[in-house]
């Protein structure tokens, strides 16, 4: 099922481009991640897919509608960039009355809220009012907004920025678990969290969408990642080089190797995966030869080598 | 989870609605609500009921007559009961006035917030706009009869013969008041989604009133066909009005009922093309 369909979207703020001409389309499915420099366009571009904004050109579709379709309400939801809730009125009573717009009679809406804000464990904040939460429990608080009457698509403007690493995390895990039924699509600056929640990764740069990547062909690639505990790296360059298979082995920071392998397309997936075991066998064979201990081997690339080596 | 898809008339209803609670069920609606029962305990204790003890009086027509003129305020001392005459006067102008400070913040901090954003996901804009309107009227409406039950008592008080004069005399003047702040208000929710703060809608107001009022006296100076213009600004028709009572009032319901349609309409046209 296509979720999100753009055709030649452009957005203008008086003589600056803010996003110039995005094609894009994207089924539903596994998480999705937007990724790019400040200023590149990622909330630009979610606003644009809420409806927020109007474009200056091009087109969006939803799920098959327009943004801001009546047949849209309640099927999207987001957690909007720099977007509060009124801090007049308490938690639950904000969150009841979003239930009921998205059409639930008021019992079902109060459970749901109350659910909602146990997935993000502030179920005993619902009766305070917004300005007595700290910042990350206001994020939290506006993530179990954005998962009222489980919409199809949940678009979360950086979820995570400013949560404390365990928040973070089980943000990450509410994400995952909740994939199987929606389809995320979040922007972020955190790599290394979008490595681990998302299949496919757009790279958004001076508006324009540079890159598409997916994970997935990025773990079937040919590459491997090394971190070493402690090793001698110039020998370990010359030492790996040498293995059969290699094309090309480069040193990155902190004691990360990246090995590029030989890609034969004629052999089958099976022989493939044979060759790439045995050459991970003489690796781990050349570490033990020089007592050099590895923190972590990984197939393919870490998002940020694929995205800007 | 099974449940209907949003509507744009029930959703409307239940902005109305959650508005009318927001009002008075948090601090800052129950601190309006005080200043309001002050203002108006004031009023009712003692103008109102002073003012109409006068007004009772034989020799009190001939001095109004003489001092605002014969046809002025002639018809004040045809009201069967004298204290919802004198409420009339008061709430005519007070009343607008109020819808001008209530009204003021319908959107403009939570757009300032982006907390409409939270809700045009949910929601059409056109039910976020009428729902707000509604629920401004219905806080108003509560007001207005809230103190229509007072003058009521007041007159039932001085004399309990009264009681279906002052029902039916204060359903009409309820009636009345409500049409009335109708192009307030209305304005107010298009000034609002203009506006920043509650403060600049309010300033904002205050400006469009003064320049539109001045501009409107200077274009009557060029034609007669120009001051009709006056008609355009919310409360053009109070002068008017404040020498009417009963059934007569509702003669002039079809200048705030045209000029409400007209700010809301153009309030459709701005939330609908606003970027939130």
């Amino acid at each position: 099922m296509i979720l999100i369909q753009c055709q030649g979207l452009s957005k203008n703020y008086g003589s600056k481009k803010a996003l110039n001409n995005i094609n894009l389309t994207l089924e539903a499915g596994a998480p999705i991640a937007l990724v790019g420099p400040n200023g590149a366009g990622k909330t630009t571009l979610f606003s644009l897919l809420c409806g927020y904004l109007t474009p200056s050109a091009g087109t969006i579709t939803l799920l098959g509608e327009a943004p801001n379709s009546p047949k849209l309400l309640g099927q999207i939801a987001a957690l909007p960039q720099d977007a509060a809730l009124d801090p007049n009125l308490t938690i639950i009573s904000q969150l009841t009355l979003f239930g009921r717009l998205q059409g639930m009679d008021s019992k079902q809406a109060a459970q749901e809220a109350m659910r909602v804000l146990s997935l993000v464990d502030l179920a005993d904040v619902a009766q305070q009012k917004p300005p007595s939460l700290s910042h990350g429990m206001s994020k939290r608080v506006a993530i179990a907004q954005a998962l009222i009457g489980s919409p199809k698509l949940v678009l979360l403007d950086e979820p995570t920025a400013g949560l404390d690493p365990a928040n973070a995390k089980k943000v990450r895990e509410l994400v995952k678990a909740l994939s199987t039924t929606t389809t995320f699509m979040i922007s972020s600056h955190n790599l290394d969290e979008l490595e681990k929640l998302c299949d496919q990764v757009l790279y958004l740069d001076k508006g324009e969408l540079s890159q598409s990547v997916s994970m997935r062909a990025n773990t079937d690639s040919d590459y491997l990642t090394l971190t070493m505990q402690h090793c001698d790296s110039d020998k370990l360059l010359q030492e790996v080089a040498k293995l059969s298979g290699v094309i090309n082995v480069s040193a990155k920071q902190s004691n990360s190797f990246v090995i590029q392998l030989a890609n034969d397309e004629d052999k089958t997936t099976e022989q493939s995966a044979t060759d790439n075991y045995q050459f991970e066998m003489k690796l781990l064979s050349l570490f033990n030869h020089h007592h050099w201990q590895y923190k972590m081997l990984m197939k393919g690339r870490t998002l940020e080598e694929t995205l800007f080596s | 989870m099974t449940h209907n898809p949003p509507n744009t008339f029930n959703n409307m209803f239940i902005i109305a609605v959650f508005e009318l609670r927001k009002f008075f069920f948090n601090t800052r609606g129950i601190i309006a609500l005080i200043a309001f029962a002050l203002v108006w305990g004031v009023l009712l204790i003692y103008p109102i009921q002073g003012a109409s003890a006068m007004l009772m009086q034989p020799n009190i027509k001939d001095l109004i007559d003489g001092l605002f003129g014969v046809n002025t305020l002639n018809v004040l001392f045809e009201w069967p009961v004298a204290e919802m005459a004198v409420f009339w006067c008061f709430a005519l102008y007070l009343f607008p006035m109020f819808s001008i400070l209530i009204a003021a913040d319908q959107f403009s901090s939570d757009k300032t917030r982006g907390t409409l954003r939270f809700f045009s996901i949910r929601t059409s804009r056109d039910s976020l706009l009428f729902g707000r309107f509604l629920g401004q009227i219905l806080i108003q409406g509560l007001l207005i009869l809230l103190t229509i039950i007072a003058t009521i008592a007041l007159a039932l008080y001085r004399d309990s013969q009264l009681f279906l004069q002052a029902i039916s005399s204060g359903a009409l003047v309820g009636l009345n008041l409500l049409i009335v702040i109708l192009p307030f208000t209305a304005l107010m929710t298009l000034l609002s989604l203009y506006a920043r703060t509650a403060r600049q809608a309010m300033v904002l107001a205050t400006i469009l009133w003064t320049l539109v009022s001045l501009a409107i006296l200077l274009l009557s100076h060029q034609s007669s066909l120009l001051a009709e213009l006056q008609w355009l600004l919310p409360g053009a028709q109070l002068s008017n009005m404040i020498n009417t009572n009963g059934l007569n009032s509702l003669a002039f319901a079809h200048i705030p009922l045209l000029q409400t349609v007209a700010a809301l309409l153009l309030g459709r046209v701005y939330i609908q093309r606003s970027q939130l």
